[in-house]
């Protein structure tokens, strides 16, 4: 709150400095007069603050989720969104023309397939269609699944198990089309599994973001994000928030890792299925526990 | 809430030097003459104040009860001439100012089960409004908001009260005038504060009293003497006490009757 006196010889002297000073928001707190005249206090309050003391919902819905206790201390105040910004890093995962590919990687069954789908419907939604690239040849299905959509799109999809064919392949990359590399699960604990995955993203010279599903224990999900970033890994994408309620693990992993949250899997549809991540959305999400009848 | 367990009034000012310390005092000892157990606890950080107003020194604070250096009853010193419980915040490292929330929150919960045996906790806050003092006042079941007719003191109670909205929406903060010309021009005081609360908090404080100025105020302090063992029936003397006497009246189940 501003507070002010203004003094003057007559009330509407007074107020036209009030006016002058305050704005028209302005609020008379007292008018006395005297001898001398009229003297007015006047107040303006600014935008409000919000509470720095913990709400108890905040804490139960913390709690509910299982965000890590530390974490508790850092997301209990205030705005939510705000908070979350504070705590966690929030990016976009860019696919622009001409900027290097976008390698999805992560453990097995994370979405890495149905990211790259809708990362791919996306562009071609948008007139710019990817190269798709899969260096997943060996899981049964893993390449009819995305020919299928591949078709469906009219976008070219190539399987390319090695880091040599891997570079051959994005040889044929056309205008600097955005490029999207599928993989097959990693193991980032698996000394041989880590190397595989670096020298691919090597050969392609690609940004690897990891593809991690919401819903994993915390602990798990953060020694995950924090392998996968120890191997290069640039972002994060959270799939499943639509599956998974409790999302400690989202949360654990991108505290720990360090990885800007930059996409989250929200819904089953091609198109509208994946969305980028900000932390309004990420408030909105935790929050909806609220509304759950839930036993802790 | 138990009847049995001891209310907590916290008392905060914003700014310094509008007789907070000295109204923790004074309303402390007006209860302890209205027959309560009364333990008045220095929270105002660092600048501990309250053992200099009544001349006494205590060897133990709140800290050394945390670190089971003595007991509470061990830490707490009794000013005879008032009957006043004082017990002093934790100091120098240990300050409440710098401690992580969950530590305050921790150790405002160790010292609630300490205090059993009393029957109103005050707890004087230091000025300002930094995180320890708003969880303090968010924690109290009392908040009584001090202020005199200087713009800058009305701001900083303003600020104070604000964020006691935010913090507590159910809780029950009130408002001291002090130092007033006349109870006349204390009432505008709080008139002009009450407005400002109304338009922008949408809440109304109610005032707990008016506190006249008093030169026997500055006179008692300059001996380290209690108000009402050195000035009884003064004018501010009287107007403390008839605080009490509505706080006592108007809220039983803040303050137990005996």
């Amino acid at each position: 709150m501003r507070l002010k006196t203004f003094r003057a010889a007559g009330m509407a002297d007074a107020m036209a400095q009030v006016r002058a000073e305050l704005g028209p928001d302005a609020l008379i707190l007292n008018t006395a007069r005297s001898a001398n005249g009229i003297t007015i206090t006047a107040a303006l309050e600014p935008e409000p603050e919000p509470p720095l003391v913990a709400s108890p919902q905040r804490l139960t819905t913390l709690i509910w989720h299982a965000v890590p206790p530390g974490l508790h201390e850092a997301l209990a105040y205030g705005d939510l969104p705000h908070a979350l910004a504070l705590v966690l890093r929030f990016g976009t995962l860019s696919l622009q023309p001409n900027e290097s590919p976008v390698m999805l990687a992560g453990p097995p069954g994370a979405g890495k397939t149905l990211t790259t789908v809708r990362l791919a419907t996306r562009l071609a939604m948008r007139g710019t269609p990817p190269l798709v690239v899969t260096t997943d040849g060996k899981r049964a299905g893993a390449t009819e699944q995305l020919a299928a959509f591949a078709r469906l799109l009219g976008i070219q999809v190539l399987v390319a198990s090695n880091p040599v064919s891997l570079a051959r392949a994005l040889a044929q990359r056309r205008d600097g089309v955005p490029v999207l590399i599928d993989t097959a699960g990693t193991d980032p604990f698996d000394p041989a599994q880590a190397e595989e995955l670096t020298h691919l993203a090597t050969a392609a010279e690609a940004r690897i973001a990891l593809v991690l599903p919401a819903g994993l224990d915390p602990a798990e999900a953060a020694d995950l994000a924090a392998a996968y970033a120890a191997l290069g890994t640039t972002h994060l994408i959270a799939t499943r928030l639509d599956a998974a309620r409790r999302l400690g693990g989202v949360i654990a992993a991108a505290a720990v890792s360090g990885l800007p949250l930059t996409e989250a899997g929200i819904g089953s549809g091609a198109a509208d299925g994946l969305v980028p991540m900000t932390a309004e959305l990420l408030a909105a999400l935790l929050t909806r526990c609220e509304g759950f009848n839930h036993a802790i | 809430m138990p009847s049995d367990r001891p209310r907590f009034i916290a008392i905060a000012s914003g700014k310094g030097g509008v007789g907070k310390t000295w109204l923790a005092i004074t309303l402390s000892h007006a209860l302890v003459q209205a027959g309560r157990r009364v333990l008045l606890f220095d929270a105002d950080l660092g600048l501990a104040n309250i053992d200099v107003q009544l001349g006494i020194m205590p060897a133990f604070d709140l800290g050394a009860v945390i670190k089971g250096m003595t007991s509470l009853a061990g830490a707490v010193t009794r000013h005879e001439l008032s009957g006043l419980d004082v017990l002093a915040g934790p100091s120098g490292s240990g300050a409440l100012s710098g401690l992580p929330a969950a530590s305050l929150d921790s150790l405002l919960t160790r010292l609630r089960e300490h205090v059993a045996d009393y029957d109103v906790v005050v707890l004087d806050l230091s000025a300002g409004i930094d995180r320890a003092v708003r969880r303090i006042a968010a924690w109290s079941d009392l908040l009584l908001v001090v202020a005199t007719d200087e713009p800058t003191s009305l701001t900083d109670a303003y600020a104070v009260l604000k964020l006691q909205t935010l913090d507590r929406p159910d809780g029950d903060m009130r408002i001291v005038i002090n130092q007033a010309r006349s109870p006349a021009v204390g009432q505008q005081t709080y008139a002009t504060l009450r407005r400002a609360c109304a338009a922008f908090l949408n809440r109304e404080p109610r005032l707990a009293g008016v506190v006249r100025h008093d030169l026997k105020v500055r006179d008692a302090i300059r001996h380290q003497q209690a108000l009402l063992v050195r000035h009884p029936g003064s004018p501010a003397a009287k107007d403390v006490e008839a605080i009490v006497a509505t706080l006592l009246q108007d809220w039983p189940r803040l303050v137990p009757p005996l």
